[in-house]
C-alpha cells in the first residue's frame, strides 16, 4: 500500500495495520497466486499452445512477467493486467471529461487517457431537440452548447482506427455538468457496474462515477429540460451572471455535497474500490460518529473507515451465500 | 493549471460565501500540516512540510565566510526558493517558473530577514558571528517546491522554521593567538552542535480574497478565483514582520487592517500547531 501521507499517531498506525491485514486475509485466496511482479515466472503448461499477451516476455524459454499485476487467462491468451494502469476505455463506458478544445464539428475532451477523446457535433443532441442535419450555423454556435473547460458526461461510442476515442452524448442524462465539484481519483478504483449515475434521493444529489476516475458530485438536475430551449434564449441567459449569483446552492445541500466528496477522497487515499454503496456507508459512518466535515480528511476517520471495511466485506460475503 | 468551468467556479465562490469550502473547511481553517525533519542528511538542517497536496522541502547549509565590512558583527543569510518543474508544467524553465521563484524568495527574505540593516529580523544574525569582523557563518536556506496545490508561501515559511529548528551549527574553536590582520585559525568540531533559537521566527499567513470574503490556505482552484491576496508575517508576540500584497484588484485600506487583525488571530493557532508538529517530527526522527 502506498505510504499514507497522513500524520498517524502510534496507536492509529497499529490499528490501520491490523485492519489492512484483516482485509488481506479476507480477499480471495485463490487469486493470491495469480499476482506477479516483474521478472516472476508465470505458471503455464508449456505443452499447450498459448499466446503471449501484454506484460509478458519470453526469457530463456520461460514466460516471465514484465509488469506488476495479475495474470489473466482468456482461452489461449495469457497476459498480465497491471493494477494501477492508466484508464483503459471500453465501448459503452460512462466517462466524465473536460472540454479542452472546440474545433470543426467536434469537441475535444480530456479524460485521463493517453489521447484526448472526441465528441462529434453529430453525436450530441441539439438544444431544440429536433433530429436534423447539422448545418453550418450549428457549427458556428457550438460554443453555446459546450465551451472550453466545461465538464461533460458522455458514453464511449467506439475507437477510431488511430487509437483515439469517440464519445456520444445522445441521451438526456448526458451533457454538461454544473453546480458541483469534480473529483479525480485513480481509474482502477472505479469498477464497471450496472449503474454509474446515482441519484441520491435523501440528499437530492447526483453522483456520477466516471470509469476514467473523474467523479462528479453535484446538485440534482432534472433530465435536461433546460436543453429544450430556444438557442437565442440560452445565449442570453449565459450573459447574465447576476441571476446566477442569487441562486447559490443551499447550505444543507452544500454540506451533503462536501460530505460525499470527502468520503470519496478518503476512500481514494485508502485505495478502496469506489461504488455508491460504500460512499453512502462512509457518509453514514461520519454522521454517526458526529465528525466535522473537514475532520473527515483527518487521520482518525481514515483509520475508522479502514477498520470498518473488513467487517463490511465479511458481511457481504455471508449475504451472498 | 487545469481550467475550471463556469459552474465549478460558481460553486467555489458560493462555498466561500457560505463558509463551507469544497473540502468542508471553514474560511479560516488550515489543511492538516504534516512536518518531517532531517530529510536531507548532508545538510545541517532540513524539513519537509505537506499542506494538503502542497509539498515543499527546506534545507539549511552553513559555511564559514567573512562578514561584510558594513556589519562586522552579523553573519550572512541567503534565502532562495526553486520551483521544481515536476510540480507543475508552468514551472518549466522559460515559462514563468523563475518569476514565481524570485517572487517567493523576495517575500521570504522580507519576512524573515528584516531590513537592510538587519533590524527586526526573525533570525538573529548576531548569533552567527564567530570572530567579529573576520569569520562568520554564512547560512544558505534553500526551498524546493515539489508539488503545488496553493498556498506556497505559508508552506515554505513553515518549512524554513522547521528546518531551522532542526539545524545544528558546528561548534567552532578559534585559535587564541591570532593577530589582528591575519585570518584566525578555526577548528570546526564534528561532534558538538549549537541549536538555533527559533522561537522568534515568524510564520506567514496568506489571506486570499474571493468575492467579499477572505480565506486562509487556499487550494490552487480557490487561488484561481482570487481577486487579491495579502500575505502577513506574524511572530509569536503578535508583531507583524512583513506584509505583501499580490493580485491586481485594489483594496480599501480598512480591508487591509481587517485582514491584519484576522491574520494575527489565525497565526496564534498556526504557531502553536506548527510548534507541536515540529516537536513531534523531531521526536520521531530521534527514534528512527
Amino acid at each position: 500500500m502506498r505510504g499514507l501521507q497522513l500524520p498517524l499517531s502510534q496507536t492509529q498506525r497499529i490499528r490501520l495495520q491490523r485492519a489492512l491485514e484483516k482485509l488481506q486475509s479476507l480477499s480471495c485466496k485463490a487469486n493470491s497466486d495469480a499476482s506477479v511482479t516483474v521478472a516472476d515466472t508465470i505458471p503455464v503448461n508449456y505443452e499447450d499452445a498459448f499466446l503471449k499477451g501484454h506484460g509478458t516476455t519470453d526469457l530463456n524459454g520461460d514466460l516471465v512477467a514484465t509488469l506488476c499485476g495479475v495474470v489473466e487467462r482468456i482461452n489461449k491468451l495469457v497476459y498480465v493486467r497491471a493494477l494501477r494502469a492508466r484508464y483503459k476505455p471500453e465501448v459503452g463506458d460512462i466517462v466524465v471529461g473536460r472540454v479542452v478544445e472546440v474545433s470543426q464539428k467536434r469537441w475535444r475532451l480530456e479524460i485521463n487517457f493517453s489521447l484526448d477523446a472526441i465528441l462529434m457535433l453529430s453525436s450530441m443532441n441539439m438544444p431544440d431537440g429536433i433530429q436534423r442535419r447539422r448545418t453550418a450555423l450549428d457549427e458556428l454556435n457550438m460554443r453555446c452548447i459546450f465551451e472550453e473547460n466545461d465538464v461533460v458526461c458522455a458514453e464511449v461510442r467506439n475507437f477510431q482506427h488511430d487509437g483515439s476515442l469517440q464519445l456520444q452524448a445522445r441521451s438526456q442524462k448526458y451533457g454538461k455538468l454544473e453546480k458541483g465539484q469534480l473529483l479525480i481519483v485513480d481509474p482502477y478504483l472505479v469498477k464497471k457496474s450496472k449503474q454509474h449515475f446515482h441519484h441520491l434521493e435523501q440528499f437530492g444529489i447526483d453522483l456520477i462515477l466516471g470509469r476514467n476516475g473523474f467523479i462528479w458530485v453535484g446538485e440534482h438536475v432534472e433530465a435536461r429540460d433546460s436543453m429544450v430551449v430556444d438557442q437565442a434564449n440560452s445565449s442570453e441567459q449565459s450573459r447574465v451572471p447576476e441571476e446566477k449569483n442569487q441562486t447559490h446552492t443551499p447550505l444543507e445541500m452544500r454540506q451533503n455535497i462536501c460530505r460525499i466528496a470527502n468520503a470519496v477522497r478518503v476512500l481514494s487515499t485508502l485505495g478502496f474500490s469506489i461504488d455508491a454503496d460504500l460512499i453512502l456507508e462512509t457518509v453514514e459512518l461520519s454522521s454517526t460518529v458526529k465528525i466535522d466535515i473537514h475532520d473527515m480528511l483527518g487521520s482518525e476517520f481514515h483509520v475508522l473507515v479502514a477498520e470498518r471495511e473488513p467487517e463490511r466485506r465479511s458481511l457481504m460475503g455471508k449475504r451472498k451465500r | 493549471m487545469v481550467g475550471l468551468s463556469v459552474g465549478e467556479k460558481h460553486f467555489i465562490q458560493g462555498g466561500i460565501a457560505q463558509d463551507l469550502r469544497s473540502d468542508g473547511r471553514k474560511r479560516l481553517t488550515y489543511r492538516p500540516i504534516y512536518v518531517e525533519t532531517g530529510v536531507i542528511p548532508q545538510a545541517h538542517g532540513s524539513a519537509r512540510v505537506r499542506l494538503g497536496a502542497t509539498d515543499v522541502i527546506a534545507s539549511v547549509k552553513a559555511e564559514l565566510g567573512k562578514p561584510s565590512a558594513l556589519q562586522p558583527d552579523k553573519g550572512n543569510i541567503a534565502i532562495y526558493v526553486d520551483c521544481s518543474p515536476t510540480a507543475a508544467p508552468m514551472f518549466e524553465v522559460g515559462r514563468g517558473g523563475e518569476e514565481l521563484s524570485t517572487e517567493l524568495s523576495v517575500a521570504l527574505q522580507r519576512c524573515l530577514l528584516g531590513g537592510k540593516s538587519g533590524a527586526g529580523a526573525g533570525i538573529d544574525p548576531t548569533s552567527l558571528v564567530v570572530v567579529e569582523g573576520k569569520v562568520c557563518w554564512d547560512l544558505y536556506i534553500d526551498g524546493l517546491v515539489i508539488s503545488s496545490d496553493g498556498n506556497l508561501l505559508d508552506a515554505l515559511a513553515a518549512a524554513i522554521k522547521a528546518a531551522l529548528s532542526n539545524t545544528g551549527i558546528p561548534k567552532v574553536d578559534v585559535a587564541a593567538d591570532a593577530t589582528s590582520d591575519e585570518q584566525p585559525e578555526v577548528n570546526i568540531s564534528d561532534e558538538e552542535f549549537l541549536q538555533f533559537d527559533t522561537s522568534g521566527i515568524p510564520v506567514i499567513v496568506t489571506l486570499t480574497k474571493v468575492g467579499r470574503h477572505y480565506i486562509v490556505d487556499a487550494t490552487s482552484e480557490e487561488e484561481s478565483q482570487m481577486s487579491s491576496a495579502v500575505s502577513i508575517s506574524v511572530n509569536r508576540k503578535g508583531h507583524i514582520c512583513g506584509l505583501m500584497k499580490r493580485g491586481g484588484v485594489g483594496l480599501d485600506p480598512s480591508i487591509i487592517l481587517d485582514m491584519i487583525s484576522v491574520a494575527k488571530h489565525v497565526s496564534e493557532q498556526l504557531i502553536n500547531k506548527l510548534d507541536s508538529e515540529i516537536a513531534a517530527a523531531e521526536a520521531s526522527e530521534e527514534e528512527s
